[in-house]
């Protein structure tokens, strides 16, 4: 603990080297989530209601999705971008050291630069919840269960981004599966599932388990007849979903080829 | 100190696709060709060993290394580090070893050169006392303390090179493992590296392994030489006995004063009168250099003599030629 502490301070300090950047990263990434976000709204507002679901309640999915992709590109942003130690060899160095290296690529930076999506979607919850409040609905349930479904979400998407590190160890280049495992389904995510056609859903509730960041629980918490047991199978999916990944994870490591030097 | 065993790596080299989502289709298609990297390579380092591993780009030089510090996991065969199993007790190895790969640096690009030291040993927990101790002993040796307080990416590649040495060897490792340490340095700063080496070897008993394509790397540092090509190893043993089994001749040039009885030179002797240089090339194990100086010197007025044992590369590149000499 006590080494990641150091190597937190370590990254937050490389980071600092390039202030401009850093604060240009940041207000990009704010400008382009708050994009995002007004061409939801401008579709919603012209139909009202997506799949039963009106404006603040698809919001909520859409911030709490945005929040958590956050979160995640936050604290794990190397996992993400893993094609540079595979493609670049990079992961050699990690394999040397005394510690896992799992642990090093999530210590090797806190990207603050990321946490605009956070910033953003937090803000549009409140504005959504505050909205649903305003129509009568109990939102009590909904702010207290938010700290699990950012937690599941996080993992959820962490086990995800994992899962697709892992395979470059085989395929090298991983960034055009990033599509399919974490754009495409967290944009998936951002609406009422079931306005997809089956398979799709089947996907989202297994192999890419995302309908559990906020879909499931929410079910229950906005009464579209959801039960009680929702919430508790979000953690326990992403819980299940990151002792799984984290297994693929060790048998991947193990296929690792680096590269020429 | 270090054993590796019928140690054998296959590349899996996979059919490369144009176009769309070229990765995901060269993936799924699994069409491809598996190459040996290495391939039943065995040999055995004793502790305070210093061995130079060569051979030319793409002979299986770095994979043997990267198999040998327990980053990539072998197809075949064993390997032995301290006793211990890089890759089936990866962590424990890694605290016996340091590693220095010439062309990549493990220090942290963007921050001052002694915070990497800092947070390497929290990493590998060196204690406060043994830290500021091999600070003292190698950021001396090294001439480090002049820029302990530059960004790393600040640093010459010589600079860098000896902070990098400095960084391996902070957790006070039995072995270490060297890809490379001198290219690219110009020859003060190789010296320089080389001469810490040497010391590193003898006075700390350091096992040392180094891959080089400088032959004075070699020439100068290494007890032990094992040369790999297209995977295999093909000599393992000294300096001195590879140049014997290739005895490459050496060359004897004499420069006259005045007036050369060319008739009474040797068999083979080229005589150039302008320069009134006389040369012939021998085998030293059968001609001895002076009884052929002695020899020459009967022709004339010698004004000076000059010997030219073999090159190591000219060695080495007779070995590269004539592959189908099995020496080992």
């Amino acid at each position: 603990m006590n080494l990641y502490w150091k190597l937190f301070k370590a990254s937050i300090k490389s980071q600092m080297e390039y202030k401009a950047a850093f604060l240009m990263e940041l207000l990009v990434f704010m400008i382009l989530q708050a994009l995002d976000f007004l061409l939801v709204a401008a579709i919603l507002l012209k139909f009202d209601t997506v799949g039963g679901w009106n404006l603040y309640e698809v919001g909520c999915l859409f911030a709490v999705a945005s929040m958590v992709r956050s979160l995640y590109r936050v604290f794990a942003n190397d996992i993400h971008n893993f094609e540079k130690y595979t493609a670049n060899g990079e992961f050699d160095q990690l394999l040397t050291r005394p510690v896992s290296p799992l642990t090093l690529l999530i210590a090797r930076g806190v990207y603050w630069n990321q946490i605009g999506g956070f910033l953003q979607g937090a803000l549009m919850l409140g504005l959504c919840l505050w909205g649903l409040h305003g129509q009568g609905v109990a939102i009590g349930p909904a702010l207290l269960y938010l700290p699990v479904s950012l937690f599941s979400g996080t993992i959820i998407v962490f086990s995800l981004g994992l899962a697709t590190a892992t395979i470059g160890f085989w395929t090298v280049r991983i960034n055009e599966f990033l599509a399919f495992t974490h754009y495409g389904p967290l944009n998936a995510a951002s609406y009422p599932l079931h306005i997809y056609p089956g398979w799709l859903r089947g996907i989202l509730f297994t192999l890419i388990p995302v309908a559990f960041i906020t879909y499931v629980p929410a079910l229950y918490l906005f009464d579209k007849g959801g039960a009680f047991w929702y919430l508790i199978v979000s953690p326990l999916v992403a819980l299940l979903a990151m002792g799984v990944t984290w297994k693929f994870w060790g048998f991947g490591i193990k296929h690792y080829h680096s590269t020429g030097s | 100190m270090i054993k590796a065993t019928d140690l054998t790596k296959f590349y899996h080299v996979s059919e490369v696709k144009q176009g769309r989502f070229a990765t995901l289709r060269s993936f799924v298609s699994g069409k491809g060709r598996k190459v040996p990297a290495v391939s039943d390579m065995s040999f055995e380092i004793p502790r305070g060993g210093f061995v130079g591993y060569i051979g030319p780009n793409g002979a299986g030089k770095s994979t043997t290394i990267k198999m040998l510090t327990g980053i990539l996991h072998p197809d075949g065969g064993t390997v032995e580090v301290a006793g211990l199993s890089p890759q089936k007790q990866r962590k424990e190895v890694a605290r016996k070893i340091g590693v220095v790969f010439g062309q990549r640096t493990q220090l942290w690009w963007d921050l001052p050169t002694r915070d990497s030291f800092e947070l390497l040993a929290a990493m590998y927990k060196v204690g406060q006392q043994e830290y500021d101790k091999a600070m003292e002993v190698y950021g001396e040796l090294l001439g480090l303390h002049e820029f302990l307080d530059t960004p790393v990416r600040k640093l010459s590649l010589g600079q860098r090179m000896r902070a990098d040495l400095c960084a391996a060897l902070l957790h006070d490792p039995d072995v270490v493992f060297l890809d490379e340490p001198t290219i690219g340095l110009d020859v003060t700063a190789k010296n320089r590296i080389r001469s810490f080496l040497k010391d590193l070897n003898e006075r700390e008993q350091k096992t040392i392994l180094l891959t080089t394509h400088d032959m004075d790397d070699i020439e100068q540092l290494c007890k032990q030489i094992i040369i790999i090509n297209h995977g295999q190893k093909v000599y393992d043993g000294t300096l001195e006995s590879l140049r014997e089994m290739y005895p490459l001749p050496s060359v004897l040039e004499v420069e006259y004063h005045g007036a050369v009885e060319e008739l009474l030179l040797p068999n083979g002797a080229q005589f150039d009168p302008s320069r009134g240089v006389a040369r012939i090339s021998f085998d030293k194990r059968k001609t001895k250099p002076l009884e052929l100086m002695e020899r020459m010197g009967q022709c004339g007025e010698v004004r000076d003599i000059r010997v030219q044992t073999p090159k190591i590369e000219d060695v080495i590149s007779e070995m590269y030629e004539r592959p189908q000499v099995q020496l080992v």
